[in-house]
This record gives structure tokens, sequence and C-alpha cells, in this order.
């Protein structure tokens, strides 16, 4: 059995912003508690505004700075869906055997891939390969994603 | 292989034009601790990696920051849009300005440009997880001092996302480690570099 992966805290009690660590541990290497399996999700919108799916590593700068909120677009959408894949995609790299993640991981994905063929029907290629299935080139159609004006019209 | 998906990880969209504040966030470009040298640490660390968790994390949170870089030059971009040049005469963006005009290029925003010498890929797996610790709180605390100096709420909200990804990276970078430990020798995790020694460490074993 792994000795490292944290799948079961020995405290039923075990705060979700809390991981576990081993007992008994070798001297001269870095820990960082394991988050545990399992952990507290937020829904796509809030994990995108806050950059991160996981309410136990929502852990902000004491400094409040005035800022604005996610624009409700139909790209922010897509982006909420995608940076749930990604988080999710990147938490199994470590967590390869959390079942319930895989399958909301499986779920997004789903939810991702049709989000972004309606997306690209309706505003045009997000991929080289959609750009061929329109009737004329349209990749270089303006704007492009560092522009303002990206905002503004989706 | 890598293929461009035309859109940003998260929305940019600056409303007010602001050249000083352009530039202190070109350094979370090409700065020291910026996402230029993220990426090009973690892409370039996978390849000496023995073990699948770590060369899974490093390829993921690699092209992560090249989605950053992307996200970070859109700040500066729109930061930059329709300047006049009496609005960069006496603005600290106006040494940048000089070189580059409203051009993007990897600088710190002390004016020393990205150098590969601020990072490293050592080959050794506890030696450059450790490394990518380190360089995920690097780049926390140059987005919590940027949260000090901004008061554009457009700019903060990306800042803000851009900040907490770095947290969520020292962890799954400490985890990774973790399993990765867990591998090597129980008793001493410094008896052999498994990414060079496997010939070496194999022989104990068949020999005893």
């Amino acid at each position: 059995m792994n000795q490292e992966n944290g799948n079961s805290c020995p405290l039923p009690s075990c705060p979700d912003h809390y991981g576990t660590m081993p007992s008994c541990a070798g001297l001269s290497v870095p820990y960082v508690p394991f988050q545990q399996n399992a952990p507290k999700k937020y829904d796509q919108g809030e994990a995108l505004s806050n950059g991160t799916l996981f309410p136990g590593l929502n852990l902000p700068f004491h400094l409040k700075a005035e800022s604005s909120s996610v624009p409700s677009t139909p790209l922010s959408e897509l982006q909420a869906l995608e940076f749930v894949v990604l988080e999710l995609g990147m938490y199994l790299d470590t967590h390869p055997d959390d079942t319930e993640a895989f399958t909301l991981f499986k779920q997004y994905a789903a939810m991702e891939k049709a989000a972004k063929a309606a997306y690209e029907s309706k505003f045009g290629p997000l991929t080289k390969p959609a750009a061929a299935t329109a009737e004329r080139y349209n990749w270089l159609q303006e704007p492009w994603p560092w522009n303002y004006e990206q905002n503004e019209v989706k | 292989m890598f293929f461009y998906e035309k859109k940003l990880q998260f929305p940019v969209k600056i409303a007010t034009p602001n050249p000083k504040l352009a530039a202190f966030i070109i350094s979370q470009y090409g700065g020291p601790d910026g996402e230029v040298g993220a990426a090009m640490r973690y892409l370039s660390q996978r390849y000496a990696m023995p073990y699948a968790e770590a060369k899974g994390v490093l390829t993921d949170i690699g092209t992560e920051e090249l989605g950053h870089m992307e996200m970070v030059a859109a700040i500066v971009h729109q930061l930059t849009r329709n300047l006049k040049a009496n609005e960069i005469e006496g603005s600290p963006f106006a040494a940048y300005f000089v070189d580059h005009t409203t051009g993007i290029y990897p600088t710190a925003a002390s004016g020393f440009p990205w150098s590969a010498g601020s990072m490293q890929s050592t080959g050794d797996v506890i030696a450059d997880l450790t490394e990518d610790l380190a360089a995920e709180q690097k780049a926390r605390l140059t987005y919590d001092n940027i949260l000090r100096l901004s008061d554009d709420p457009d700019v903060n909200n990306a800042i803000r996302f851009l900040r907490e990804r770095e947290i969520v990276h020292f962890q799954r970078f400490g985890e990774c480690l973790r399993l990765c430990k867990e591998k090597m020798d129980s008793k001493n995790v410094y008896f052999t570099n498994p990414a060079f020694d496997k010939a070496s460490s194999a022989r104990p074993k068949a020999q005893g």
C-alpha cells in the first residue's frame, strides 16, 4: 500500500482544508500534507472565479483588493467547464484512485466537449481542425484572445 | 506536441489602460519568477523524471503555465492599448517603451531580460521538485505584491486567479514529491538518483 497517499485520514473529523501526513517520516525531505480523497468542490462558475475547484485550497491574500467579477458570457461559461476538467485532471495525477473525482472528470469532460462544439458553431473556431468544418477559412477572424474586444463580442 | 486553442484560460478584460501598472506586471511574464520561466522550468524538467506521476504533474502544470504566459501578456497588452506619447512620458513604462514600444517582451520589471539563469533543471527528482515548490511560492508572492500596487479591479480579478493557481500547483508538487519519495530507497532517499543510477543501484540487489 502506498504510505504517502492520504486516502484514509485517521481522524474522521479532519477538516477539508487539512491533509494527511505520515505518522513517522524520514528526515531531511520536504512534506506537504496530502489532500484527502473526495474533497469538497465548488461548481464550475465558483471554481473559475476562485481559481480553484477546491474550497480547502482556496487561500486568498489578506488584501481584499477591489476586484471585478468574471463576466457572464458564453466564452466564460466554456472557460469554467474547461477549468474544472484541468483542475480535476491535475488532482487525478496525484490521486488516481479517487473514483468519485474520476467520475466527475468524465462528466465535466463530456460537458466541455459539447459546450465547445456549440460555442464554435456559433462564434467560430477555437481549434484549427474546427476551422476545417466551416464554409470558408475563418480561423483569422477577429478578435484574438488577447484583444479587449474578445469580451465585447462574446 | 502542442495545439493552440484560440481562447484564454480566464477572461482578461481591462477597461482602463494604465502604463504604470503594465510596467510592474510585465515581471510576471519575463521576470525571474514569471510565467515564461515557470513553463520552461517544468516542461524541461519532465524528461529526466523516472516516475509517471512526476511526468504527468510537470506536463500538466507546465502546459497551464503556457496559458498563464498568454494571460499576463494579454493584461500588459490591454493596459497599454491606445496610449499617446504624453501618457507615457514620466511614467515608469517609459524605459520599457523606448526599447519595445507596446510590444510584449519577456523582461523583469527591473529591466533585466528573461534568462534561463533564473531556473534550473538538475536531472534529480528531489532537487527539481523542491525547486518547483520554491518557484510556486516566489510567483505567489510576486502576485501578492502586484495586488498591493494595483487599484484596478479588472487587473485584480485576473491576478487573484493567477495567484491562487500558484497555491494549487504548490500542493500538487508537494504531493508529487511524496509519491516519488515512496518509490525511492525507504531508509535513504539520497542513496541514488533514480533518473541516472538505474544500473548501479540494481546491482547490489542482484548480487544480494
